[in-house]
């Protein structure tokens, strides 16, 4: 690949993904007639997206449920081999050498874990040590780095079946970056995790991000972890990519978005999107508990969901 | 190959083994059962042939052999089809792939483990029960070296076989029935359930020389100093098959496995 300065540590030109899935029909007939069916549909999960992550940065990668952010994911760790385009990770084509591209990156897939199951965590780690080939100094230095980071000796004895998941996905992360890889790829590490939980990794995120210069990609459908993690996000929407830009430029938009949700006198809710800049939320409630009583109400940041709508209708570009 | 991660994998493999201590208890507790069964039924058969001697082996042998058959089955048992095929299902086939390890050889040496506990645990105690039992039947000398060195090798095909069946439930979504007929075919025709001696001759010359005797029946044989295995000419001839359908079962199912991951990688599983 030409153009290159370098930097990088992710670069993805044109590249595109189709899936071939059996068409299926409805029924009982339906059933029998598919065992024999060649009849097959492509959906194209990735199309034609081109982006470039430099080397110690943290990107969000967003987009709704099956927008095609998990494919382009495993594309990247070279789990999936894309239909035409180009990718580099480390300046590697992963699929090409999968076993090899293994020992530059890290991978946290926030709903399975890598760890053995019914070992405490310590052995885990040696056992990734020994795997990983990760010299005893830089393995005991590591581990150091994540005592100072977080507090992990709660965890480190207890077998990982027996953890909580918030434990577990603490656990899964130092795991994925025991090996000092140049890359770490996190699919949804803070999904269902409390706040407390979430803020903890977070920190450790940023922490060994800035420690050891770690390219850190991450997918999420929290805003607040990309407030709290990334300068730069992608967004991704029915495999397309619509928005590549800083955080602060998409915040300019929609830092002072909120939702607005009120539970009626009938109990069903209402929910209001409102720009704080031009809106008092405070007037807005008011203004509507003089139509109705108001049971319950709820403020809530500006989900990613919303923030592509926006886009969408031309906001931000 | 760095021998480090090899043992490593053991290593993780036999603490894990041993955390499910009660299964190794139960298993031994089955064989148990399974072998009061096995005793009756020859019983019966001998008692019906009228003579003591059938097919060359006397009703001691007879049960010796199936004996160490069934723990030889217990620690050679793999789950290489129920696990791949569960790991499909949930997608922890991604995470398995992502291994600095290349996929045959990191799901190989993650049995080991369970292999050595259940080597000492159930074919370890099982021997030493049939030695007292028959009061020193079995030969102690340079056998069970041959018994341990094709033990080995059976270990090898027989994972081989398994990772031949295993990719198939890529394509079929389910593995239930495909693991039924793998296992019935490998007993059977392994000698693990009815000594290769008692089949029928014809069947027996094409059994002689498919895979699955390499796993359980030349090993015992080597033990109890049968088949030949007592001369060098029958050693050799027997270490020879388990090389040949070694290495013709590594490459088929390397073929095989290459072409199956490409679905996985392809089309997403």
């Amino acid at each position: 690949m030409d153009g290159l300065t370098g930097n990088e540590a992710v670069v993805m030109r044109n590249v595109c993904k189709d899936f071939k899935v059996l068409n299926r029909h409805e029924g009982l007939k339906g059933s029998i007639k598919d065992l024999f069916s060649r009849d097959y549909k492509t959906v194209s999960a990735v199309k034609d997206v081109t982006m470039t992550v430099n080397k110690g940065e943290i990107i969000g990668y967003l987009g709704p449920n099956g927008a095609g952010k998990s494919t382009t994911i495993k594309m990247m760790t070279g789990v999936l081999e894309p239909t035409s385009g180009e990718i580099l990770v480390n300046g590697k084509v992963p699929y090409k050498n999968r076993t090899e591209n293994c020992e530059n990156i890290g991978v946290v897939f926030g709903q399975r874990s890598q760890l053995w199951w019914s070992l405490p965590l310590i052995e885990s780690f040696k056992l990734l040590r020994d795997l990983y080939m990760v010299p005893q100094k830089d393995y005991e230095e590591m581990i150091d780095l994540y005592r100072s980071l977080v507090d992990i000796e709660p965890v480190l004895h207890k077998p990982v079946r027996q953890m909580s998941l918030g434990q577990r996905t603490l656990s899964d992360i130092l795991a994925a970056f025991l090996h000092n890889p140049p890359v770490v790829f996190l699919d949804e590490p803070t999904i269902g995790l409390d706040v407390s939980m979430k803020s903890k990794i977070r920190e450790l995120i940023l922490g060994l991000n800035k420690e050891k210069n770690t390219t850190v990609i991450l997918t999420t459908h929290d805003m607040g972890d990309v407030d709290a993690l990334c300068r730069r996000i992608v967004i991704i929407d029915k495999g397309m990519k619509i928005y590549d830009n800083d955080i602060d430029h998409l915040k300019n938009y929609f830092g002072s978005y909120r939702t607005l949700k009120l539970k009626l006198a009938d109990d069903t809710w209402e929910e209001m999107l409102i720009d704080e800049k031009t809106t008092d939320v405070m007037d807005v409630i008011m203004a509507k508990q003089k139509e109705s009583k108001i049971k319950d109400v709820k403020i809530l940041e500006i989900s990613t969901e919303e923030v592509i709508k926006k886009i969408y209708e031309g906001s931000a570009k | 190959m760095n021998p480090k991660r090899l043992l490593a994998l053991t290593r993780a493999g036999i603490m894990e083994a041993l955390q499910f201590r009660l299964g190794i208890f139960v298993t031994l507790f089955a064989n148990l059962i399974y072998l009061v069964l096995v005793y009756y039924l020859w019983k019966a058969i001998y008692a019906s042939s009228g003579t003591d001697v059938v097919n060359g082996m006397t009703f001691t042998d007879t049960m010796i052999y199936l004996i160490l058959a069934t723990a030889l089955f217990n620690f050679l048992e793999m789950f290489v089809v129920w696990d791949m095929s569960r790991s499909i299902q949930s997608g922890k086939i991604a995470l398995d792939l992502l291994k600095p390890m290349r996929f045959r050889k990191y799901t190989f040496w993650s049995y080991t483990g369970n292999h050595v506990v259940q080597f000492v645990l159930t074919f370890i105690p099982t021997f030493i029960v049939v030695m007292i039992v028959t009061k020193g039947a079995i030969n102690m000398g340079i056998n069970l070296l041959w018994f341990i060195i094709a033990t080995v090798l059976a270990l090898v095909i027989n994972y081989n076989i398994e990772m031949l069946v295993a990719p198939i439930c890529l394509f079929t979504e389910s593995t239930w029935g495909i693991n039924i007929v793998k296992e019935t075919i490998v007993l059977l025709l392994s000698g693990a359930s009815i000594p290769l001696a008692f089949f029928p001759e014809k069947a027996r010359m094409i059994v002689q020389y498919l895979p699955f005797r390499a796993v359980y029946d030349i090993p015992l044989s080597m033990l109890l100093g049968k088949s030949g295995s007592d001369t060098w000419q029958g050693l050799v001839s027997l270490f020879g098959l388990q090389l040949i359908w070694l290495v013709v079962l590594t490459v088929a199912g390397n073929l095989f496995w290459n072409c199956a991951v490409k679905k996985v990688t392809v089309n997403g599983g």
